[in-house]
């Protein structure tokens, strides 16, 4: 091996380069970017304001935030809903006014200013959702007119009654408290922002109403068609954001004990500012209230800051537009690649130097060496069927098998042609087995492990298993189970193929070659899974051996089969069995005469092989190339292989025209015949086996005589 | 978009091939072709005393009635035929030996991998030297290696070889006329004009490889275009490393590389579009070999074209000619000579 390859080898092999895919694929990576702006800001200026981190100073800029977070909450819901709110700056200094009168002017308790103001906010907030809930207006012009009406009206009620609310000599303890006190050190604007934002956040994320709201944002026709009262919900969006206004323009009331020209000047913009720099996307149904929150200390801890410093209002809005400027873009074009970055850097190859293997070419005279023996096979649905992958007989001699269109599909005996639907499971049924009440297990690419009873009642047995401790993408779901075999204690044994990709997206994991295979137990008896090997390239076909003290299995990627023992000194432990064949192996079946049948689902080929040991390549291959122009393992060619408990090959099938049976992912002997299924197939090939018991019947083989 | 040179980064360029539209909009023209003689490996075809003549092999094959006849054998593979105005036939061979009217030409060293010969309207005989570094056999080699030291020559009437081009990318057909001559330049996927010592590129941007070239009947020429360009292949030309070992570790039928034929063996590389499902090759797959035959405009731009596509046999077109009143297509990949009546 060459320093380069090993340096490949070390590189590849030890940087777990797939941890940047599966953390992209979370959701609460969008809120990586704010998060980071958050930290910066606030480090920032931080260190650029002396004394920012005082108590004194501190608690002064918390009230501050605590008054303008509520408003950015109403805002944030609102743009969930898919909507937009200019007016909660004219809200807001009305719901002042309503309240510095109510205390002021008409010297009524503390309780009724705060009702006051809400009943402002509401009231305004309705007036919003109604025109653009229920009329239907236009977000965007119907909020700008209510904004300028509330501002026009403020500005006249300020004018007329400015210096009467001054001359009033109306005193409250409770208003001092809320304007100025603290609560265990928090003022009660900050309280009253914590404990709205966790309302709020728990709403949105785990009530009826919350996934309403976000449902609409994300698409108002999907969220009609499911039965959702759009309008409604659209309306109460704003009535919220009403309210929240509201009950910040009674804080800041509180605060300053009067309203002046210039409360809430402005503050639809920094809310807006605030919301879209946290993430909140424009267009609806992606944001979340953390977001509404970070952006509101961004937004707040900057224009305070640039203030302090000694900048003019001038500096400050330009920064406040560049920032909405470049949020808004970022939001955007994150929104409209990530899936795409996602795409580019989740394939992440690993490096594997695959053993020598013998030659299966026509006329190479080794033990694997291919024939065109299963072109002669008898072709049975054909044209009806689609990726009959595994194949199974029951004692009646009817045919079983899954297709991709998640059903199980039932040919009748002696002569196939008649087919029925047995029974619609969902997902990508693959391996099937029998048990010994006359069950057909099957085990459900993308979905676990299910039962079908012989009166077609489907049931899920498994779908989990334990989550291992490293795993950052939750392993503990099932993401390929493809094949089974029954223990006569009634325990099934079945292999999960891979961690990384989904059923249908199997051929992308042999790009990767990951070892993130898994050989589980279920046990009927306690209806849990266990997890007994982890860490195999594509595990695959599951067979008992004939003396039920083993398991054998298949890695398919790494042209190997294993046995694990269940009983005897090993049990426990697994060997290789065969190594280094030049076929992938697939499904594993008893044969009659006490050997075994595998599948081959390809060929291993000298530029695939090669490239294995180049994951770099691969890597840049998958981001470079669009996935039809990937190169694969030769799927195109697979057969059938006979072998024994020794791991001795005896006899081999191919069809090398690729005709009839391209790629071979099962076959199943039954009474003198070998019955042939292919995952992207559209037949199951019926092949009568020289020299085979005419009566072996594996459910016989399994279960004993029929009861 | 404007963080593209930020995620490049982390991306890499996709790479691009030009697409098979306008003139070179997919049919199935090759395989629906007559075809007038079944042959291996048919390559060169040159029409002589009023028959077709080809390629094969060793071997030199007259084609009268559909029936083929030897005419002559050479104990190297023949890579290139021509036919003087006088009516002798220039045969050059994979050992780099030319002969004309039955006698062997002396050839002034650097020429040893002729890949292509035709006569000009003067009577001076053009050769094109593929690669200095491989034989005209070794066409894949040089091109995993990114050749780019193939030449053009020519004799004038009564006098000896004199290269007229050098540092060209496999030049693989020959199409001269009274001011100059037309060179395919396959590993560049471009025709070039050679004209007074200058050169200027006529035709770019092919989809696949070009081969020979021949004039069409009614002006114009015909185009020959061997292998497709794939993505791929074009990422494993830029893929150093990987290249390298590939050369010397593969066997060199299985390489990531364009090819005359394809689907042959299970030891072939495959592509994921090229997976076989339900039973259905698709046609628009990715593939190594292609059938691929265009006609130019006086001017060299397309106007028609004839295809085998993946799920085709008529891969590998390494000549056509227009003569006899028909255009006669050797698809050196599907063994077989093909006829269509006239214009396609």
């Amino acid at each position: 091996m060459t320093f380069r390859e090993r340096l490949q080898q070390w590189r590849y092999n030890l940087i777990p380069d797939h941890v940047i895919g599966e953390i992209l694929q979370k959701r609460w990576t969008d809120n990586a970017i704010p998060f980071l702006a958050l930290v910066i800001v606030v480090a920032g200026f931080g260190t650029a304001i002396p004394g920012f981190f005082n108590p004194g100073s501190l608690q002064d800029s918390t009230r501050q935030l605590g008054e303008f977070s509520l408003v950015v909450i109403g805002l944030t819901v609102v743009m969930l809903g898919g909507g937009i709110d200019l007016s909660v700056g004219s809200i807001f200094a009305l719901a002042t006014f309503a309240s510095v009168a109510c205390f002021f002017l008409f010297n009524l308790p503390v309780w009724v200013a705060f009702l006051a103001a809400l009943a402002t906010g509401g009231l305004f907030g309705a007036a919003n959702g109604y025109l653009i809930g229920y009329l239907r207006l236009r977000a965007f012009i119907t909020t700008l007119v209510t904004f300028i009406i509330g501002r026009a009206v403020y500005d006249i009620l300020v004018v007329n009654f400015g210096s009467a609310v001054q001359l009033s000599d109306a005193m409250s303890d409770v208003w001092d408290f809320v304007g100025d006190g603290t609560f265990l050190g928090l003022s009660v604007a900050l309280l009253s922002a914590i404990v709205l934002a966790v309302i709020t956040h728990v709403v949105l994320t785990r009530a009826r109403m919350g996934w309403h709201v976000q449902a609409v944002g994300g698409s108002r026709r999907s969220a009609h068609n499911a039965g959702i009262k759009v309008r409604r919900t659209v309306f109460l969006t704003y009535v919220f954001s009403g309210l929240c206004s509201g009950a910040a323009g009674f804080l800041i009331a509180t605060r300053l004990s009067g309203a002046g020209p210039g409360t809430g000047l402005g503050l639809e913009i920094l809310a807006l500012t605030a919301a879209v720099v946290g993430g909140n996307s424009l267009g609806g149904g992606r944001g979340s209230i953390v977001k509404g929150i970070m952006g509101a200390i961004i937004v707040l801890v900057m224009t305070n800051g640039l203030i302090r410093l000694g900048y003019g209002t001038g500096t400050n809005q330009m920064v406040l537009g560049i920032l909405l400027a470049v949020a808004v873009t970022i939001d955007i074009r994150w929104l409209k690649n990530r899936h795409k970055v996602l795409n580019e850097v989740y394939v992440a190859p690993v490096y594997l130097k695959m053993g020598e293997t013998q030659s299966a070419a026509p006329g190479s005279g080794t033990q694997y060496e291919l024939n065109n023996r299963l072109s002669q096979a008898d072709a049975i649905g054909l044209g009806e069927l689609e990726g009959p992958e595994d194949v199974i007989l029951d004692r009646d001699d009817n045919l079983y098998c899954g297709t991709r269109h998640g059903e199980i599909v039932r040919f009748f005996a002696p002569d196939y042609k008649r087919s029925e639907v047995f029974a619609h499971v969902g997902g990508f049924p693959l391996g099937l087995a029998f048990d010994r009440d006359g069950n057909l297990l099957s085990c459900v690419g993308a979905m676990g492990l299910y039962r079908i009873t012989p009166d077609r009642e489907v049931t899920r047995l498994s779908a989990e298993t334990r989550r291992s401790l490293t795993s950052i993408q939750d392993d503990a779901r099932l993401r390929d189970p493809n094949d089974l075999d029954i223990a006569p204690d009634g325990k099934v044994y079945f292999t999960d193929s891979t961690k990384r990709y989904d059923a249908h997206d199997w051929t992308l994991d042999s790009i990767e070659n990951r070892a993130t295979g898994r050989l589980l137990v279920y046990d009927p008896a306690t209806g849990k899974t266990t997890t007994l090997l982890d860490g195999y390239r594509y595990t695959n076909g599951v067979t008992l051996a004939h003396d039920n003290k083993s398991v054998l299995f298949c890695e398919s990627w790494a042209c190997r089969i294993h046995r694990y023992w269940l009983d005897g000194p090993k049990a426990g432990t697994a060997e290789c069995l065969i190594r280094d064949m030049p076929g992938y192996p697939d499904n594993i079946n008893r044969a009659s005469d006490g050997t075994y049948w595998m599948a081959w689902l390809g060929m291993r080929t000298p530029s695939f092989d090669l490239s294995l040991r180049h994951p770099g390549m691969r890597k840049r291959m998958a981001r470079r190339l669009p996935q039809d122009e990937w190169l694969f393992p030769n799927i195109n060619t697979g057969g059938v292989v006979k072998f024994n408990d020794r791991g001795e090959i005896l006899q081999t099938y191919g069809d090398l025209s690729g005709q009839s049976h391209p790629m071979v992912t099962s076959m199943r002997e039954h009474k003198g015949y070998l019955y042939i299924g292919g995952i992207l197939n559209n037949r199951i090939g019926r092949y009568r086996i020289e020299g085979a018991d005419p009566a072996w019947d594996a459910n016989t083989a399994y279960w004993g005589k029929r009861a | 978009m404007i963080f593209d040179p930020i995620l490049d980064l982390f991306r890499g360029k996709a790479i691009t091939i030009p697409p098979l539209d306008g003139a070179l909009r997919p049919n199935t023209a090759l395989d629906e072709a007559e075809v007038v003689a079944g042959l291996p490996s048919p390559d060169n075809l040159v029409w002589l005393d009023g028959r077709a003549v080809c390629s094969s092999g060793a071997a030199v094959i007259a084609l009268e009635h559909g029936h083929p006849r030897q005419i002559a054998e050479f104990p190297a593979e023949v890579t290139a035929l021509a036919v003087s105005p006088k009516g002798k036939l220039a045969v050059a061979t994979d050992d780099g030996k030319l002969s004309e009217g039955g006698h062997e030409v002396q050839l002034p060293g650097g020429i040893g991998c002729i890949t292509a010969l035709a006569y000009g309207p003067d009577g001076a005989l053009w050769l094109a030297n593929g690669s200095a570094r491989h034989p005209a056999s070794g066409w894949v080699a040089d091109l995993m290696e990114h050749g780019a030291t193939g030449s053009a020559w020519r004799r004038l009437p009564g006098q000896e070889f004199h290269k007229v081009a050098g540092g060209l990318a496999w030049p693989n057909g020959l199409l001269p006329d009274p001011g100059g001559i037309t060179v395919s330049e396959s590993w560049k996927h471009q025709l070039i004009r050679l004209e007074g010592g200058r050169m200027t590129p006529v035709l770019r941007h092919l989809p696949g490889y070009p081969a020979r070239l021949s004039p069409a009947a009614e002006g114009g020429a015909w185009l020959a275009v061997f292998a497709p360009r794939t993505r791929l292949i074009e990422f494993v030309l830029q893929e150093k490393h990987y290249r390298y070992d590939m050369m010397a570790e593969v066997p060199r039928d299985y390489w990531i590389a364009p090819a005359l034929r394809s689907g042959q063996s299970f030891l072939e590389p495959l592509q994921c579009g090229g997976i076989r499902t339900m039973g259905i090759h698709k046609a628009w797959s990715p593939s190594r070999s292609y059938g691929l035959v265009v006609k130019l405009s006086p001017d060299f731009a397309p106007v028609a074209s004839l295809h085998s596509r993946a799920n085709g046999h008529r891969h590998g077109v390494t000549s056509v000619i227009e003569a006899g009143g028909r255009v006669l297509i050797a698809s050196k990949g599907g063994d077989a000579v093909l006829g269509t009546g006239g214009a396609a």
